[in-house]
């Protein structure tokens, strides 16, 4: 039998412990409550064990927690496999892994499955902000792997190697991030996950858009090839939806089938422009008001929405074409009239009656009926995102009694009113607005600017946009729908704090460029200019290992450059402090001594005590003491630092 | 020099206070007698705590007796001074043995050397014998004489002074006999305000006269011993070797300093350690004792025309302080 290996010391156990810790917490945000719980508590429980001294735990206590796992994660998931269920099980046996750290061994493995379960962290985000926790976490890990390899180390110089080790692999890290041989896919091939996420919906109910009001993630970003219209005529055309059934607002299938382009008539000037959509889970495509065309893979259906034949599950780029002046479907589809008429039988009747006195007093009129609509909107509505809950007769209750709301509402309750009028109408969804970042010259439309109105067909002019809400609120459509909301905008949604999530999505865009978005595409155009015009996979990892061995090459070169006293920290704080003095006139020359130094610091500047206490400390630590304390050193370096000097002129 | 010094950290070993006001004494008397010289005068002292031998070389006239006068009279040991001459015998020095008739047996009469401050003055007028006779008593601290070994007496200080080499009527030493002379000092004429104190005040020999001793023999050797304690840090014994090993690699010395140059040269600047009230050596005690410490043992090149103190001089401008 092996003689036992020796146990951990405290730092080693409470080192590793944190590290499993930090491994596990980036998969909290999509672990359900319970396996997180137990996780957590399980580690705490650990650590507070170990720490009064326990025993090994015996094996009738892991065994049945071994078990326990696999069972919870199955009547949750209903299976183990996939990434949620796996990585959830990765966390749980990690967990369950520290139960039984002892020894160096242990701990060993410890560590390398906290790397591979923090790994799996970026099977759920890419971005730039988990990116950068996994490097601190890493920190953790690699202090730890360190701290194995010695009782006696101290934190902070484990802690130090571990970030130093961390920047070091950097240039490695990029080399093979820039050579490693990739299919022409993003970066990681993660399966998308199929729960829903925030974003347009087919389907649109009084408060459904409540939930991405207050949502400030990006939807999607915009360049312009000219000049960008003005912010109140960003319309960003989403599904189109005809269909109420007293309650919500949906889009009948059958609609989608494409049209040709001679629908349209273009009135003016077109504008050209790309867009970067940011993955959605859903089919649609958003597009400046009104679509010319669709981009490779969508097609455009009769009321103008483009649908992608792929789910957007990645980021998807994609350049378009839209004409902000239009005259769109000049004569109306009886079939279409037939939908854009259609109401729900025995749904709010005072609606129906007002909009028959309406069309009774104006004789049919539109343009009159569609004034009189907004006049009265305009004259009593409140524009907020609280909106009071809405009963059964939804366009009723909003109209006269709570009298507050935000788009949806307003869309909601004119396009009720134009139908019930005898006007062809119908809701869309999109966004309105977005901001212009000046560091990146792009637009970015955030989910917050997901906004509904509608668009009422008039003989002559085809379909309309009337947008209700700016009738109520004109800075929802010139300022945005947080600024609009004035009292009730969310504290996240201020002015200056646009400003830096500006700055911060230009980074997070940037990050999305050059890292999510390398392929084997960009790889190859980053390797022509060598002279690599079709890079099979040999030729690629020929080049990784050259570009690899040159980067360690100069990496071991530069450590062992290092001379054997280049590691004296007090040479290099006195160095420092001559640098100072020189500064400051003492011109000092390589064989003036301390104390000649300050001798000729006292002519210099005769006050100063800071200097020749500085001086003489150094003398102290050089010459009056065989072996100076690394404490005290640490004290004059620090000292040095702090000196402030006048400069000679 | 010490008055500027910044207030550096108090050292481990500390002077006896009595030891240091006696030792701040001397030298204030030494220096009241000769004006204007205070740096050779430390030098001289470093040079007796070091437990060295000091050779004052100088053109004659510019006071290298009166130094040596007045170190005498400020220590209170005995003294003997010898003026050498070119037919003087190492017996003159040593002592001779004298056949008693009443005792019928010979006897040792002790020469000048058995004293504690023994001046040789000029003593390059001596012949190499003689010399050497002298040298061969200071490297050993004993005499040999008619096969019985004779101890000299504690502390035993050698203060010569010889006359320039170049003069004519005189022996110079060797290289070899140079190396036993820990320092070896200049005196230089005298600076004019210095000069016209000495023109003005009365004579030298009646200041001698005057002078009362300061440091016994026992404090000197307790001063001998505080040098010997002096701590000389990794870094200094770093710097003493880098000005060792450029005085072997300079082009123009055909010779360099011998690791017994070196240990005197660390002697001389702990005890100038002392001197400055330190426990501990700094580059500058090594910088001060430098020129008298190594100059003399310095053998230039035969194409070289410097000098042997310019070349002192070159090496501490050539060898850096840490770092």
């Amino acid at each position: 039998m092996r003689p036992a290996a020796p146990a951990l010391s405290p730092l080693q156990f409470r080192l590793t412990a944190a590290g499993v810790l930090a491994a596990v917490l980036p998969h909290l945000a999509h672990l359900p409550w319970l396996i997180s719980g137990l996780v957590l508590a399980l580690i705490a429980l650990r650590w507070l064990q170990r720490g009064r001294g326990g025993k090994r735990l015996p094996a009738w206590v892991k065994l049945p927690l071994v078990l326990l796992f696999p069972v919870l994660i199955v009547l949750h998931y209903g299976n183990l496999f996939g990434r949620e269920p796996g990585s959830a099980l990765a966390c749980a046996m990690l967990a369950l892994k520290l139960l039984e750290t002892e020894n160096r061994r242990d701990a060993r493995a410890a560590i390398c499955f906290s790397a591979f379960v923090l790994m799996s962290a970026l099977l759920f985000d890419t971005g730039l902000a988990i990116t950068l926790v996994l490097c601190c976490v890493l920190v953790v890990l690699f202090a730890a792997l360190r701290a194995l390899e010695s009782p006696r180390t101290q934190l902070a110089a484990d802690v130090r190697t571990a970030a130093f080790a961390l920047v070091g692999a950097l240039p490695l890290a990029m080399c093979v991030f820039v050579f490693f041989p990739r299919l022409a896919s993003p970066l990681w091939g993660a399966p998308s996950d199929t729960t829903a996420r925030t974003g347009l919906g087919e389907r649109m109910a009084p408060g459904t858009m409540q939930e991405l009001l207050i949502d400030d993630s990006p939807a999607f970003r915009v360049v312009f090839d000219g000049t960008p219209p003005r912010r109140q005529d960003l319309y960003w055309r989403g599904p189109v939806l005809w269909y109420f059934d007293g309650s919500a607002w949906s889009r009948p299938e059958w609609l989608a089938a494409p049209r040709d382009d001679g629908e349209v008539r273009v009135l003016g000037p077109r504008i050209g422009y790309e867009v970067t959509l940011q993955p959605s889970a859903r089919h649609w495509l958003l597009a400046l008001d009104v679509p010319l065309g669709a981009p490779a893979g969508a097609v455009r259906g009769a009321d103008m929405s483009l649908v992608s034949r792929a789910r957007v599950d990645d980021p998807t780029r994609y350049r378009m074409v839209s004409a902000p002046a239009y005259e769109l479907e000049p004569t109306l589809n009886p079939l279409h009239r037939r939908v854009a008429l259609q109401l729900p039988p025995g749904f709010d009747p005072q609606a129906r009656a007002l909009a028959q006195r309406w069309h009774d007093e104006f004789n049919g009129n539109a343009n009159l009926i569609i004034r009189a609509a907004l006049d009265q909107f305009h004259e009593k509505f409140t524009y907020t995102l609280n909106a009071p809950l809405l009963g059964r007769n939804s366009v009723d209750d909003f109209l006269f009694d709570t009298q507050r709301g935000f788009c949806e509402h307003y869309a909601s309750a004119f396009t009720f009113l134009m139908r019930a009028a005898g006007i062809p109408a119908r809701v869309v969804t999109g966004y309105q607005g977005g901001y212009f970042n000046r560091l990146g010259a792009y637009w970015v439309v955030r989910q917050s600017d997901a906004h509904a109105w509608s668009e009422v067909w008039l003989e002559g002019h085809g379909w309309v946009r009337v947008d209700p809400t700016a009738a109520v609120s004109p800075q929802r459509v010139q300022i945005g729908a947080g600024a609009a909301a004035g009292a009730s905008a969310p504290w996240y949604q201020a002015r200056w704090l646009m400003e830096w999530r500006n700055r911060l999505d230009l980074v997070n865009q940037l990050w999305n460029d050059a890292i999510v978005q390398f392929n084997a595409l960009r790889q190859q155009s980053l390797l022509t200019p060598f002279g690599i015009n079709q890079a099979d996979y040999p030729q690629l990892m020929a080049a990784m290992v050259l570009a690899a061995s040159v980067l360690l090459g100069l990496f071991a070169w530069w450590v062992l450059r290092a001379s054997p006293r280049a590691g004296d920290r007090l040479d290099s704080a006195y160095q420092l402090l001559r640098r100072k003095l020189a500064r400051a006139g003492a011109s000092p020359d390589a064989t003036d001594g301390p104390l000649t130094l300050a001798a000729r610091m006292a002519l210099l500047l005769p006050g100063d005590a800071a200097v020749q206490r500085a001086l003489a400390a150094y003398v102290g630590l050089r010459y009056a003491c065989a072996l100076p304390a690394p404490e005290q050193i640490r004290t004059f370096a620090r000292s040095v630092r702090a000196l402030r000097l006048p400069v000679a002129t | 020099m010490n008055t500027r010094l910044a207030p550096v950290p108090t050292s481990a070993v500390a002077l006896d206070p009595a030891l240091a006001t006696a030792l701040e004494r001397a030298q204030a008397q030494v220096n009241q007698v000769v004006l204007g010289k205070s740096a050779p005068v430390r030098l001289a002292f470093a040079c007796i705590l070091a437990g060295g031998h000091l050779l004052i070389e100088d053109l004659p006239g510019v006071g290298k007796t009166t130094l040596a006068h007045a170190l005498a009279a400020t220590l209170d040991l005995s003294f003997q001074r010898v003026q050498f001459t070119s037919d003087m015998l190492p017996s003159d020095i040593i002592g001779v043995s004298v056949y008693e008739r009443e005792s019928g047996a010979f006897r040792f009469h002790p020469g000048p050397l058995f004293a504690q401050l023994v001046l040789a003055d000029e003593i390059n007028r001596a012949t190499p014998k003689t010399q050497s006779a002298l040298l061969e008593a200071m490297a050993e601290q004993q005499i040999t004489v008619d096969g019985a070994t004779r101890r000299l007496p504690s502390p035993f200080f050698v203060v010569a002074t010889q006359n320039p080499v170049e003069l004519a009527g005189t022996y110079p030493l060797p290289d070899s006999q140079l190396d036993r002379f820990m320092l070896r000092i200049g005196l230089d004429y005298p600076d004019p305000a210095a000069e016209r104190a000495l023109l003005a005040a009365s004579d030298r020999r009646e200041l001698l006269a005057q002078l009362r001793p300061c440091l016994t023999g026992a404090q000197v050797l307790q001063l001998r011993a505080a040098t010997a304690a002096v701590l000389a840090s990794p870094a200094l014994i770093d710097y003493v070797q880098a000005l060792l090993a450029a005085s072997r690699a300079h082009a123009q010395i055909r010779v360099g300093l011998s690791p017994r140059a070196g240990l005197a040269l660390l002697s001389a600047a702990r005890a100038c350690a002392v001197l400055a009230g330190r426990g501990y050596c700094v580059p500058e005690d090594v910088q001060a004792v430098f020129p008298g410490a190594a100059a003399h043992r310095l053998i230039p090149a035969a194409s070289s025309n410097a000098s042997r103190d310019d070349l002192a001089a070159d090496l501490l401008a050539r060898v850096p302080v840490r770092p």
